[in-house]
């Protein structure tokens, strides 16, 4: 073995042991401070909000006659992004509020500053972990709505391409949906048509408003 | 020569989380522990009341204190400590 092999060896050997501390350290957070839960029902929440984010963006495209894909993607992609910002920030602001409040109270019934406690860091950590679920669970919602446009170059009419992402946004709200129901142990169809219903009513919605 | 602590017993008030595995866990890593035994003598909102017992040839309560506060526990009072080259119990007395 090179001496270069062993480097790189001894390299992967201390990011292994850096990953699996960091895993071993976010379960211990994650019990203390119970991210799981809270992060799962961020996703189901705001997956849900980009998917009719979306919704609402390509049927007002749509209805207001626009031609172009890439008009639609700018749009989509300005607006997965700000609900993406506004999701992690928003969680971020709220989460860390909450938890430094339950910290306080905490910390006043054992009569001890928690802050640099394992419960102090948990809480931290469960912050930003919420807020990058938070953030990125209506980014993907939305962007799995707009791939459709993304791949318009093969399609041979604009109409197909709306078609197309409204079916995806529709295929991606039962999925969502299906999840939910798994999470609830429910009918998964049942759940499934729940989340269905609220992206036909968008669209429905949507594209009887017209701009004229 | 540094006097030895061999026994200590705590009482502790604790937030529910982390558990007492984890707690004893923790504790019983330390260089020095041999046994730990946590039990809960009473359960309150959001907290718990814990009876500590750490056994070892070298307990160092500096580093048993810093693990209790980093696991959100504060020490109320040490309830019992032997030290020396081997454990004894506390000596029945007439008053007794």
């Amino acid at each position: 073995m090179t001496m270069e092999d062993e480097e790189s060896d001894s390299n992967s050997n201390s990011y292994n042991h850096s990953v699996r501390q960091f895993v071993k350290r976010a379960n211990e957070y994650n019990d203390i401070a119970n991210i799981a839960v809270i992060a799962r029902r961020s996703f189901g929440n705001n997956a849900f909000d980009g998917i009719l984010t979306m919704i609402g963006v390509t049927i007002g495209s749509f209805t207001s006659g626009v031609k172009d894909p890439h008009v639609v993607i700018t749009t989509g992609l300005s607006t997965s992004i700000a609900i993406m910002i506004s999701g992690a920030w928003g969680a971020y602001l709220t989460e860390s509020a909450e938890r430094k409040k339950d910290l306080k109270e905490l910390g006043q019934i054992t009569l001890t500053n928690l802050d640099g406690s394992r419960i102090g860091r948990a809480s931290r950590f469960a912050a930003i972990a919420v807020s990058i679920v938070d953030g990125l669970a209506p980014f993907i919602g939305a962007i799995v709505v707009l791939i459709p446009f993304f791949l318009s170059g093969f399609f041979q009419n604009i109409r197909f391409v709306y078609y197309t992402s409204m079916g995806t946004a529709l295929v991606a709200l039962f999925i969502l949906g299906i999840w939910l129901g798994n999470v609830a142990k429910e009918n998964l169809v049942v759940y499934g048509f729940k989340t269905l219903l609220a992206g036909v009513i968008s669209i429905l919605i949507g594209s009887m408003l017209n701009g004229n | 020569m540094i006097g030895k602590i061999r026994r200590l017993v705590l009482d502790v008030l604790k937030p529910m989380e982390p558990n007492i595995i984890e707690m004893a866990k923790g504790l019983s890593l330390e260089e020095g522990v041999v046994a730990v035994n946590i039990s809960i003598a009473e359960i309150d909102h959001k907290v718990e009341n814990a009876k500590i017992t750490i056994e070892g040839d070298n307990i160092n309560y500096e580093r048993v204190k810093a693990i209790i506060n980093d696991m959100g526990g504060s020490i109320h009072s040490i309830d019992e400590v032997v030290a020396g080259k081997m454990i004894i119990d506390d000596a029945a007395t007439l008053q007794d």
